[in-house]
């Protein structure tokens, strides 16, 4: 396999090697460090264009890039771009650089007239192309609403290549700077003043593209664009540089698939989950963990979801890799402050893993072979109107294992996961299209022999998406989320055991989505859960068990939201967003609940009675609004401020008591006991964009609070605990930071770098309770890691070389340590400090990557790159936790890392 | 590819995760906890209660501990109290047969001024022991344990004591005597070449009887000890102890276990407060560690000969290393210069044709010779052959 592709790689090479030089307007090559003079002589020697240029004018310019039989026009727009200078070209094939104002030569006759009186329209300086493709396109009738002095322009945008709407392409209009990004769907819709404009297309990363229009009314103005192939960058996120000012939301990170590619990987997986935590104010409290926190709240307040999908464990191998295959992912947005009122359900955050479809032109596909891992997905039309997209990985570990049996100590432990990815998209017709998502995985993993660890993700959905006409559309989703896990423990037969956990939810959603005019743009929709937990059951496993059957009571319940949300545009300055949801909650019979002595402490001698409740009887409860509000204020062109303010309800609650996501933790649902968890969050931020918008900044302060949060205490047990309500505290929580992030999203040079301060504090509720951890004091949550840094570089060396760094520092989490010691049964014992007094030493650690890319020629079976890197290239060991043990009666401090070694990798990846 | 992976697996697993030791700044604390430690028995079988403070977690061998100096006594909800004797370092002895039908509370008089009472302590009567016996293993051997739970004791709490006999790696029937300037044969109460160890395990066995099918708690490994493990070169006997505990007692064990052998792993649970069942009676938030109970114990002792477990294999016992009897003989006119100082003694008498007595030895360290230097070499009292 390996050597078949090499021979195709080879092959390719050489194949690319061949440059097209006949084209006669047409450019192949790549252009590297060099100066404009050398750029003219290698123009002149390939095509039949002559340059006239002034040589002081093009002294400091140097042209980096790589065209593959590129118009001359784009590739000097590039060349030209922020230098000041313009050409003309003439029907000689002449090109005439100046400065400022462009050489006027030889107008084709009939565009003459037109652009006499568009000099007369706009602004001078504004210069307008009068490229071959321009065409005036007259847009709407001037008979419409005659009185207005607007229309609304819209439309969508696809791709040559694939006939796919192009996500995040930025339709703008350079005058007013009246800009927008195309939604999931490539729609777009812009108000303008009426009369005739240059509409700017541009897909981030890719070229921009033009269209003239003349807008004499409302009208659709639909535009297929380049795909990226000469730039090599894939689609690329929404939230670009002009989007960090006016986008309305605020505490939201984008991330495309592109980027999050660049970043080193461990053990060289794509890891989008990786890409979350570059942002500022994301934490993880260790390396093994892809749990993350967001701005101080726990891992369990993260709504994580694949399209419309909840995915209760995003993580495979305990946490070593992401549970998303970045190849079925086309993007990834993290809501982290102002939360849209189309989310709901959990108190921190929202990561919207969004899936990809199939392309539309014919079928290809992509994948990699890593040393642990390979991945390969397939992806195309069928028919007319379906695309379909598979994905699927998995580990080797199975079969390498085998391999290791003699080597005493290896045999035991083992760890293997796979996971597949189906997406398929069918349109109907213009108004309507289906779609169809689906993603299981399945993760086997043990240390020893005896104990064998599970679990299981199965998520599928179908989406039916429907316009009703240009200004409402309507989405309707109906799907199932499934997490479970089990643990097979055969140390001695008699005592063998088979535990197991799972969660379900069936959902149904329908969302719609209002333009009412370019002032509004209404949101409303609701949404209903029914979930289904079994919390725990132990069997026995194997003929010779004498374990006794113990199945905890399932947990039922139904959620209901509501919402409605309005997008305001007041003025071009001022923006507000505003709206709320409502949500109803349900714990449903069959059920048997403790009842304990009012006012008194939940404890197991406080209970004086059982209640049961019947199949389907309301045992519990809640319900209670959500509020969103936020407002901004575009300052200038290059600086904006933003507030906003938003509370949450969460009624699912992980039950975990280690301080990472174990395989382990179980969902609970909210019970009589166990309240939902409400928060809510205030934020201001300043937005700004430096050096003509090649650098964002933005900055925001936050403050949380949290009530009905879940702490344990001493001694609980969570797993197979029927009567949990005695073993938690209801807590109450606080956080507050502020973010920093400088962003450079173009150029050779790449990359952010995010500053972070936070604190999470925690603390036991007044509510009365067996025990007050710290004197019912606020303490430190277990991620409470007041400095953060994080910085991403990436450095294209050339089109085909790209290197990155990655910088983490974060100060060590909170720890509980011993402080003083004991003698009791035989054996030094250990005193702990107060919860969370201490903390471990701080983390840093430093990765390199180098991505390799074959030749870019389109029209090549498959294109192929290899990735290669060193994970913690310092080899730090970055403790992870400290323990003490007694050896030989006497007590020992350790401290344990987990990549404590550079951890080099290698992945072959292709597409084709 | 297969290679490589599996190259990597093995790098992964045996490189990636790595433990250093971790010595942190703790800042002093003057934090001293009472501990108390006892499990009495109520039928007048001498039980031993033990006071003590917590201390600095940095504190190293060689630091004198104080005790505290107490009255104890047990009172019952009738009123009648039953005093403890008290012995040296901080320990008391409690042998009273009392009524397991009454509940009871433990007083605690500290001369500091502070006293401290126990919450009410219910007796427990622990069910006998059913078996013990052990079992081969590719490891080993497992020690193990069979029991039955009832309606009064469904947690339960094993401890056990082992005690062994071992010889030193070069064993002599012969010892120097020094003030007759020569080697002699060594007597029963001078002999280094058989000598017997003991440890109490800082293991806890905890187990639910409830779990399984009648309570029957069947065959609960107790301890594990590794092929070659000197502990069974020669003899061995384990004295294992059950006892009946509460669910708040079992709960206070369980965090004990926790705290000690669970703590630091990937997954592991946060560490949690330890506390008890007693209270300092001038300050109920002040800390106190430990958790008293009342009840009876039950013992069984399991012996586990060399015989039994043939082929064990030899022994590594890092005290050993390098031992070797040096090839030249010690003539009698020599062993004044070679063993008076006592770091060599005579290991390997050599013997002419014709004599009687050596006639000279060859020596071997001390360390190599005298099993004193890691044990007794007088038999316990209930040692059995």
């Amino acid at each position: 396999m390996k050597q078949i592709y090499f021979l195709l790689f080879g092959f390719l090479l050489t194949f690319g090697s061949i440059a097209q030089t006949n084209t006669s307007t047409k450019l192949s090559g790549t252009f590297l460090g060099m100066s404009f003079e050398r750029f003219v002589e290698k123009v002149e020697s390939e095509t039949p264009f002559q340059f006239f240029y002034k040589k002081s004018d093009v002294e400091n310019i140097q042209v980096n890039l790589q065209a593959s039989n590129s118009e001359i026009r784009l590739i000097l727009d590039e060349v030209f771009l922020n230098t000041g200078l313009t050409y003309s070209i003439d029907s000689s094939q002449r090109i005439w650089v100046s400065k400022g104002k462009r050489i006027l030569i030889d107008f084709p006759e009939e565009y003459f007239k037109i652009q006499k009186r568009q000099e007369v329209l706009v602004n001078a300086g504004d210069s307008l192309g009068e490229f071959d493709k321009n065409k005036r396109f007259i847009i709407g009738k001037a008979s419409d609403n005659p009185e207005s002095s607007t229309a609304v322009l819209s439309g969508v945008v696809t791709s040559i290549e694939s006939g796919n709407p192009m996500n995040g392409a930025v339709v703008l209009e350079k005058v007013k700077y009246s800009q927008v990004a195309t939604d999931r769907n490539g729609r777009y819709q812009l108000t303008l003043p009426k009369g005739r404009h240059t509409i700017w297309v541009q897909n981030i990363g890719g070229f921009q593209e033009q269209r003239q229009i003349d807008l004499r009314g409302d009208g659709i103005l639909n535009m297929s664009i380049e795909e990226t192939i000469m730039s090599l960058d894939e689609v690329v996120v929404s939230s670009g540089a002009l989007s960090n000012i006016n986008k309305l939301d605020m505490g939201v990170q984008s991330i495309s698939i592109a980027e999050v590619k660049r970043l080193p990987a461990v053990m060289g997986e794509v890891d989008v989950l990786r890409g979350v935590l570059t942002m500022p104010g994301v934490n993880t409290v260790g390396e093994a963990t892809t749990g993350f926190n967001v701005r101080g709240g726990a891992a369990d307040q993260n709504l994580i979801l694949y399209g419309n999908s909840t995915v209760f464990n995003p993580t495979h191998a305990f946490g070593f890799f992401s549970a998303f295959n970045a190849d079925i992912a086309s993007g990834v947005e993290l809501y982290k402050g102002s939360i849209p009122v189309n989310y709901g359900g959990r108190l921190s955050s929202v990561l919207q893993v969004d899936p990809k479809f199939g392309r539309k032109d014919k079928i290809g596909g992509s994948g990699g072979i890593g040393i642990l891992t390979s991945r390969l997905s397939l992806e195309g039309p069928v028919g007319e109107k379906t695309t379909f997209i598979v994905g699927a990985r998995t580990t080797y570990s199975d079969w390498a294992l085998k391999l290791l049996e003699d080597e005493a100590d290896l045999n035991g432990s083992k760890i293997s996961f796979y996971d597949v990815n189906v997406n398929v998209q069918h349109n109907l017709n213009e108004k309507n299209i289906l779609e169809l998502s689906g993603y299981f995985s399945q993760d086997d993993f043990r240390f020893d022999p005896d104990t064998a660890y599970s679990y299981k993700n199965l998520n599928l959905s179908l989406g039916w998406r429907h316009f009703f006409n240009d200004q409402l559309e309507g989405n309707f989703t109906v799907g199932k989320d499934g997490y479970e896990f089990g643990i097979i423990g055969q140390d001695n037969p008699l005592n063998s055991f088979d535990f197991g956990f799972d969660v379900n939810q069936l959902f149904a959603r329908a969302d719609f989505e209002y333009r009412k005019n370019s002032n509004h743009i209404f949101k409303f929709g609701v949404h209903a859960i029914q979930y289904t937990i079994n919390p725990g059951t132990n069997k026995p496993y194997g003929s010779e068990s004498i374990v006794i059957e113990d199945i905890l009571q399932e947990e039922n319940a139904r959620e209901i939201s509501v919402y409605f949300g309005d997008e305001f545009t007041l003025s071009e300055k001022l923006s507000f967003s505003y709206g709320g949801r409502y949500m109803f909650y349900q714990m449903l019979g069959p059920m048997t609940i403790n009842e304990y002595v009012e006012g008194a402490p939940i404890t197991e001698s406080n209970v004086i009675g059982e209640k049961t409740y019947g199949k389907g009887e309301n045992v519990k409860t809640y319900h209670g609004p959500e509020f969103r509000a936020s407002a901004r204020y575009i300052l200038d062109n290059r600086s904006s401020v933003k507030i906003g303010f938003n509370t949450m309800r969460q009624n699912i609650h992980l039950l975990s008591n280690s301080s990472s996501i174990s395989p382990t933790d179980s969902w609970k649902l909210s019970d009589t006991y166990i309240k939902p968890q409400i928060g809510g969050q205030g934020s201001v931020g300043y937005y700004r964009n430096l050096a003509s918008n090649k650098l964002e900044f933005s900055t925001e302060v936050y403050y949380r609070y949290m009530n009905n949060l879940l702490d344990y205490r001493s001694g609980a047990k969570i797993v197979l605990n029927d009567d949990i309500e005695q073993d938690v505290l209801n807590s109450d929580g606080k956080a507050y930071g502020v973010e920093f992030l400088l962003k450079k999203n173009t150029g050779a040079l790449k990359g952010s770098l995010a500053y972070t301060y936070s604190r999470s504090l925690m603390k036991t509720s007044d509510e009365p309770s067996v025990e007050k951890i710290n004197d019912g004091e606020f303490y430190s949550s277990n991620f409470d890691q007041p400095h953060h840094v994080v910085l991403v570089a990436n450095y294209e060396l050339s089109k085909r070389i790209n290197t990155s760094l990655n910088l983490n520092y974060s100060t060590g989490r909170p720890i509980t340590l011993p402080i003083s010691k004991f003698d009791y049964a035989g054996s030094e014992r250990v005193y702990f400090s107060d919860r969370n007094a201490y903390r471990i030493p701080d983390y840093f650690r430093m990765d390199f990557s180098v991505n390799l890319e074959g030749n870019h020629k389109v029209k090549k079976l498959a294109h192929a790159s290899w990735s290669f890197g060193v994970y913690n290239l310092l080899g730090r060991s970055n403790p992870y936790s400290v323990y003490y043990v007694p050896e030989g009666g006497k007590l020992r401090g350790y401290q344990l890392s987990i990549f404590a070694k550079p951890i080099p990798f290698i992945t072959y990846n292709f597409r084709f | 590819m297969i290679k490589v992976s599996r190259l990597y697996w093995v790098i992964l697993i045996l490189a990636i995760a790595c433990r250093e030791p971790f010595e942190p700044e703790i800042e002093p604390t003057d934090e001293k906890v009472l501990v108390v430690e006892g499990y009495l028995d109520t039928e007048g079988i001498p039980s031993i209660l033990k006071l003590s403070y917590t201390r600095n977690i940095n504190l190293e061998d060689g630091f004198t501990e104080t005790y505290p100096e107490a009255n104890v006594f047990l009172e019952s909800e009738s009123g009648e109290q039953y005093s403890l004797t008290p012995l040296d370092s901080g320990r008391f002895e409690f042998a009273n047969d009392i009524s397991e039908q009454e509940n009871y509370r433990l007083r605690i008089f500290t001369n500091d001024g502070n006293s401290y009472s126990s919450e009410l302590l219910k007796p427990i009567l622990t069910p006998e022991i059913i078996d013990v016996g052990f079992e081969r293993n590719e490891n080993g051997i497992e020690v193990y344990l069979t029991t039955k739970g009832d309606e009064n004791a469904d947690d339960f709490l094993w401890t056990y004591h082992e005690t062994y006999a071992f010889r030193p790696k070069i064993p002599t029937a012969y010892r120097y005597d020094p003030d007759r300037k020569t080697v002699v044969l060594a007597t029963e109460e001078n002999q280094t070449s058989l000598c017997y160890r003991d440890q109490l395990s800082s293991d806890l066995i905890l187990e639910t009887s409830s779990r399984f099918e009648d309570q029957f708690v069947f065959r609960q490994s107790i301890a594990q000890i590794p092929t070659g493990d000197e502990r069974l070169s020669v003899r061995y006997s384990v004295l294992i102890s059950q006892k009946a505990l509460d669910k708040a007692a079992s709960e206070f064990w369980e965090v004990m276990r926790k705290n000690t052998d669970d703590l630091g792993s990937i997954f592991s649970p946060l560490p949690s407060n330890i506390g008890g069942n007693i209270k300092n009676d001038q300050n109920p938030d002040a800390p106190v560690v430990g958790f008293v109970s009342l009840g009876t114990v039950k013992q069984e002792r399991l012996w586990i000969d060399f015989r039994d477990v043939i082929p064990w294999g030899r022994p590594e016992v890092p005290e050993y290393f390098g031992c070797i009897a040096e090839p030249d003989t010690i003539l009698i006119k020599d062993y004044e210069i070679a063993f008076n100082s006592g770091g060599f003694m005579p290991a390997i008498p050599i013997f002419c044709d014709t004599c009687y007595e050596p006639i000279g030895f060859r020596k071997a360290e001390r360390r190599c010779v005298d099993c004193t230097l890691r044990g007794t070499n007088v038999k316990p009292d209930f040692w059995e052959e």
